[in-house]
């Protein structure tokens, strides 16, 4: 596609970045042409991140040049990168939740009267979103929108600023199957007028749809620039792991046994007095995996905080073995086998500050076994312990004394793994458990879950991915602003987009039986642009 | 050619950081305060030759420092072990008064003759009334999450208040004529000295609350909590720590070791209660557990170093006729200084060169 | 050695008890002086006043050596303080505020071979004295111009600690005004500390506020007096002459001259005739005195005040010489007596014409 003689849009060329010793980036090129899509592919810690922080102005290339429309420049805020026509969307997207739409579309311009002109801008934002097929209501109040609604905002944001260069970071981890389908039209609609768009992800199937070029990271370094058509999917992968990658795993058909999880009628408020999670019910049995599929922020957090006994429900009852737990300390749902690995590892689920022993002790540190006279904390037991996990979760560490932010994503998930799954639980709560991991600790964790589910577990999986909760459930139920909108018992009887609607609030009875997916068919009908 | 310069976090640190910085940084201040000196016309290796003789070249200098430090050990203890847990006690003063104000109720209400039997119903007295005015906040902070950086500071006042109320008021010692100070206590009431020197009992307190400090925080299941929750509140949440309780005991604990150091204060070296008698220890205390990172053998060699330009100041002001405030200049230099390099052991301040453009 | 050394102290100690200590007299060139100061020595006050007497007393001995530590809190760090003297060779320490007295005990008792003076206390030992002045003799004749100058009939006071000496002052002192206006009142407002030039600029508006239009004061800054004249009030000064701080509105100041009794103490001690002893001088012996009285003053009160010091000086007649009433009116001392030196020590309550309460 880089034709001899034409100046591409952006030239990224030997950057290098290092951060406390580690290369993020050495010597990495990139190119970006007028009307492409280009995807940045890589695990985590591949690099992608700190390459685009660095084009979009918010960290500085150590060495290395960055040539714009044949131009070099020096980028050294974000600002900086505004003007020269780069706008990045973030994964989190940096919106004032109290302002309204077109008043965070104004907000930080350069050239922006005392008084702001609504009149115009609302003009401007109606044009972007005609030119670009984006759909969102200018007078609403940010945290009135949906998280996919905002994403459109933040588009909105950076085209206004005129963008010719737009980067999405992770955009479709936030969306349901339709909401990418439409981030995806836009995204063709904004190449159509000739912008450049750099896309990052490692969803391979989102990849090899959107993409006309592909570059793959590998820690820090650039592995290849290729064309869309001349991969596939294992090639990628192998290119962005470095060997080959089996997508494979094996599940073995169990009889779930006895319900050991069982929720009824479920109210739990969230931080802020909202009732998050409404008269929710579910079961959970021995031996099996019950997916939770749901747009991100419908609750999920919430009623599993609930389930673990970390969250006050207001009404309802949670049972665990048939003893009613709702109301009783955190303690007591640990005693009785639940074990929870939250979303948030860092902020959440690990004390990084502290070192590995004491992170294997911190839902355990008041059992029987690791005291003495009830006083104590019996520290030679639990460094035991840690060790023996350690090892058998191969987590990759520089001691067990060394504090836990020391580790790297894919092992601060194995070790919370090792400390959830290793006393037998009844019950695993496992909250996005594959977020953030490269292929290989996704396998891992994924491969983890199904072993506790043939021991005799029961697990409730929660993921914004909706291929980890098809692959791996043995049940689904899907949830929507706090609602539960049906359960799947058969998860191979369900088409994507009957997922995506009841992740869009459409309740299982309202369609018909699950037997083809015709509903959606004209979107299917979106051929890739030329 | 320009350059830029550029701060980098640091996540590890190595010998060279924890033990040699400090080091590094106090020369640096002596440095510093002997310019300031140098302006006053006096030679900064005398004023120092006269600080340091002053207070460690004689077993009286050296044993005045450990007086001084005795305060500052224990209420440091009272105050890290809230820091500890992200729990900002900054009513330590307010606590002492608390102390020493309930040790001498003590005294005046159950005298003894005996002195083991009175200094033990001191002792309690000043734990339960410091411990009640820590509590008061921790509970406040537990129940309805008041800020406990506000409630704390406000009781400081109230605390001292009430100390002036009962000692302007009635129990102001009649023979006083007028001065406001509670009648002297007797000795029974009176901690015993060691040496012939003015180091009373409350250094064996220090020593202990130390060394408790470090068992709790290393060694107990509670210390292990309060760990978890000052790391990382959430994650304790989600082990299952409750924080309610732990808050309420911790200003609790915090408090009854700071009414100690109160108690100590009173019944080891002023013998009555009079007002004003902490010169601002409780807040001295949050200096000396932050110079220490909380730790508690850090505590000791703070508190210690703070003694040594007490007792040094002192020398300084008569051997060298120097005025208080210069005194006051080195001092602040020399803290300045200790808290200034504390940013290069948490960051790493890197010279570049910049792109040509 | 060190502890033979204590041994010996305390062997001295049992026996000297009662047994006064003759004081060999100590050459000019080997005497070193410590004076513990409770203020900052720039607080144009009290402890500004005994620096100046201290300096006199240097230029009348210039053999003599003397050091000072300024804002020593009046808590145990004044033993450490005194020690570090001691230690550097004091033989003489004045400490110059009441806080201390407990403290110069304990000291003096470790140390018997050095003198203390300590002032304003009632506590003594074989070497240690006490030295105040009769400052209500001049805080009367204040009284006499202030009360003369006040047209609301109003005049308040900014007064430190409820002490018998501040207490005292403010008698004497409403006893001046009332003879010369037997109409006046005086207002008091406690400030509970001695040196807090913040809370005392606080008091003096709030006074003014009240309606007074002429300020006293007894505490050692010159906070007063400042916003007495920015506030265009009459302002009686105290410690020293504090018309540099009111140049428009400072009539006159009840004033120290420590220098007489620090000349006095080291000249006993150099000729080795010093033993304990209370002194209390007053204006007979220029201890005290009055700053030059403003030129806006009434000749025929400067008239008055000289003749009611004349009669001080010659002894015929003192301050609290009845009749003298309390604040319910009620005679206290009745005509014909007169207050003794002990009654006067321990003096807590006002006298006629106050308005204010002791605290309790």
């Amino acid at each position: 596609m880089v034709s001899a003689g034409r100046v591409p849009l952006v030239s990224m060329r030997g950057i290098e970045k290092t951060f406390v010793g580690v290369k993020a980036n050495s010597g990495v090129d990139m190119d970006l042409e007028r009307g492409e899509v280009h995807t940045l592919l890589g695990e985590n810690g591949a690099g992608k991140s700190t390459l685009m922080n660095i084009l979009s102005g918010l960290y500085t290339a150590d060495s290395g040049a960055i040539v714009i429309n044949g131009e070099p420049r020096i980028l050294r805020s974000p600002r900086d990168a505004i003007r020269a026509g780069i706008g990045m969307v973030h994964q989190h997207f940096m919106l004032v939740p109290t302002l309204s739409v077109w008043e965070n579309v104004s907000l930080g311009l350069d050239d922006q009267p005392f008084f702001l002109d609504k009149g115009r801008v609302i003009e401007k934002v109606g044009d972007i979103q005609k030119r670009y097929g984006i759909n969102v209501d200018p007078m609403a109040p940010i945290w009135q929108l949906s998280i996919g609604e905002q994403q459109r905002v933040a588009i909105i944001k950076t085209l206004y600023r005129s963008a010719d260069i737009l980067i999405l970071d992770e955009p479709t981890s936030v969306l349901t199957p339709q909401e990418t389908r439409a981030l995806f039209r836009t995204i063709r609609q904004i190449k159509a007028e000739g912008h450049g768009v750099i896309f990052i992800s490692h969803k391979l199937d989102e990849v090899m749809d959107i993409s006309d070029r592909i570059t793959v990271l590998r820690k820090g370094r650039k592995v290849a620039s290729v064309n869309v058509k001349d991969v596939t999917k294992e090639s990628l992968a192998e290119m962005m792991v470095g060997r080959k990658v089996v997508f494979q795993i094996g599940k073995t058909l169990q009889n779930p046994g006895r319900v050991v999880l069982e929720a009824r009628e479920l109210v739990v408020r969230g931080d802020r007095g909202r009732v998050r999670v409404d008269h929710f019910s579910l079961d959970v049995r021995q031996r099996e995996i019950l997916g939770l599929a749901g747009v991100s922020g419908n609750g999920q957090g919430e009623l599993c905080d609930a389930l673990a006994g970390i969250r006050k429900t207001e009404k309802g009852s949670i049972k665990v073995d048939g003893c009613e737990l709702a109301g009783r300390r955190t303690r007591e749902f640990q005693k009785r086998g639940v074990s929870y690995i939250p979303a948030d590892r860092i902020g959440t689920g690990l004390v990084t500050g502290m070192n590995l022993r004491e992170n294997i002790a911190l839902r355990k540190y008041w059992r029987k076994e690791f005291t003495r006279f009830r006083l104590f904390i019996h520290w030679e037991n639990i460094a035991g312990r840690t060790g023996q996990l350690v090892e058998r979760y191969s987590v990759v560490n520089p001691g067990l004394g060394f504090p836990a932010r020391m580790l790297s994503g894919g092992n601060l998930q194995k070790l919370m793994l090792a400390r959830e799954l290793s006393d037998d639980p009844r019950v695993v709560i496992a909250v996005q458990p594959t977020w953030g991991l490269d292929v290989s600790a996704t396998l891992f964790v994924r491969e983890t879950l199904l072993e506790q589910r043939d021991r005799g577990a029961g697990v409730l999986l929660v993921s914004d991915d909706l291929e980890e909760i098809l692959s791996l459930s043995d049940r689904i139920a899907v949830i929507h602003n706090g609602r539960l909108m049906g359960i799947v018992e058969d998860p191979d009887s369900v088409t994507e987009e009957q997922m995506g609607l009841m992740m869009a609030g459409t309740c299982l009875e309202e369609f018909s039986p699950p037997s083809g997916d015709g509903s959606l068919g004209q979107e299917k009908e979106v051929t890739p642009s030329p | 050619m320009r350059y830029r310069i550029v701060l980098r976090r640091r996540y590890k640190t190595g010998v060279f950081f924890e033990g040699i910085l400090p080091v590094i940084s106090i020369i640096a201040a002596l440095l510093f305060a002997g310019g300031a000196l140098l302006l006053f016309g006096v030679s900064p290796l005398a004023a120092y030759r006269a600080m340091f003789r002053g207070a460690l070249g004689s077993g009286y200098g050296l044993s005045e420092v450990i007086v001084k430090a005795i305060p500052l050990v224990i209420s440091g203890v009272a105050v890290a072990l809230a820091f500890r847990m992200k729990v900002w006690n900054i009513g330590a003063e307010g606590q002492i008064y608390l102390g020493a104000l309930a040790s001498a109720a003590a005294v005046r209400f159950l005298p003894s003759g005996n002195q083991v039997v009175m200094l033990l119903a001191m002792t309690a007295a000043a734990i339960i009334a410091g411990g009640a005015w820590g509590y008061i906040a921790g509970f406040l902070k537990s129940r309805w999450n008041v800020n406990e950086v506000i409630t704390t500071l406000m009781l400081n006042y109230v605390g001292i208040h009430l100390a002036d109320h009962f000692i302007y008021g009635p129990w102001r010692d009649p023979s006083s004529l007028g001065f406001p100070m509670t009648p002297p206590f007797p000795p029974s009431a009176r901690l015993p000295l060691f040496f012939g020197t003015r180091v009373h009992l409350g250094v064996l307190a220090a020593v202990l609350l130390v060394l408790l400090f470090r068992l709790v925080i290393r060694w107990t299941r509670w210390g292990f909590e309060i760990r978890a929750i000052g790391d990382n509140p959430r994650a304790a949440e989600y082990a299952g720590i409750n924080y309610g309780r732990n808050v309420a005991l911790l200003m609790f604990i915090s408090g009854a070791i700071a009414g100690l150091a109160g108690m100590t204060e009173i019944a080891g070296l002023q013998g009555r209660l009079q007002p004003g008698f902490s010169p601002g220890y409780g807040y001295t205390a949050i200096i000396v557990a932050w110079l220490a990172r909380l730790n508690p053998w850090g505590i000791m060699m703070v508190s210690f170093f703070m003694g040594v330009l007490l007792v040094g100041g002192d020398t300084i002001q008569v051997i060298m006729r120097l005025p208080l405030a210069s005194v006051q200049v080195i001092q602040g230099c020399i803290l300045f200084s200790v808290l200034g390099f504390e940013f290069f052991r948490n960051y790493k301040v890197l010279l570049l060169r910049r792109e040509r453009e | 050695m060190k502890k033979f050394a204590l041994g010996l102290v305390c062997l001295m100690m049992v026996i000297g008890v009662s047994v006064a200590f003759a004081f060999q007299p100590v050459a000019e060139k080997d005497l070193k002086i410590g004076f513990v100061y409770v203020g900052p020595v720039g607080d144009g006050g009290w402890t500004y006043m005994h620096e100046l007497g201290r300096v006199d007393m240097e230029k009348a001995f210039p053999g003599v050596e003397s050091f000072f530590v300024e804002s020593v809190p009046e808590g145990p760090d004044s033993v450490r303080v005194m020690e570090t003297f001691i230690r550097n060779g004091a033989r003489l320490v004045f400490a110059t505020s009441f806080g201390y007295m407990d403290f110069v005990q304990e000291v003096a008792a470790k140390n018997p071979e050095v003198i203390f003076m300590h002032c304003s206390g009632y506590k003594t030992a074989d070497n240690v004295g006490n030295y105040f002045g009769r400052m209500y003799q001049a805080r009367y004749l204040s009284g006499l111009v202030a009360g003369k100058m006040s047209k609301k009939n109003v005049i308040g006071f900014v007064a430190a600690n409820p002490i018998p000496e501040v207490i005292r002052g403010i008698n004497a002192f409403t006893l001046g005004a009332r003879k010369s206006n037997p109409d006046v009142k005086i207002k008091v407002v406690w400030l509970f500390s001695w040196f807090d030039p913040a809370r005392e600029k606080e008091a003096t508006l709030a006074l003014i506020d009240a309606g007074a239009d002429v300020i006293a004061m007894h505490a050692d800054s010159g906070a007063a007096p400042q916003t007495a004249e920015e506030a265009g009030v009459y302002v009686v000064g105290y410690n020293n002459d504090m018309s540099h701080y009111a140049p428009t509105m400072h009539l006159t100041a009840p004033i120290w001259n420590w220098g007489m009794v620090y000349k006095h103490v080291v000249g006993q001690v150099t000729e080795g005739t010093w033993k304990s002893s209370d002194i209390w001088w007053g204006l007979k012996e220029e201890f005290v005195g009055l700053a030059p009285i403003s030129d806006a003053v009434p000749t025929d009160i400067v008239a008055l005040v000289e003749a009611e010091k004349a009669k001080i000086i010659d002894g015929s007649w003192d301050v609290f010489h009845g009749p003298v009433k309390n604040q319910k009116g009620e005679v206290v001392v009745k005509s014909g007596a007169k207050m003794t030196d002990g009654e006067m020590l321990g003096m807590n309550w006002f006298v006629e014409g106050v308005e204010g309460d002791i605290p309790k």
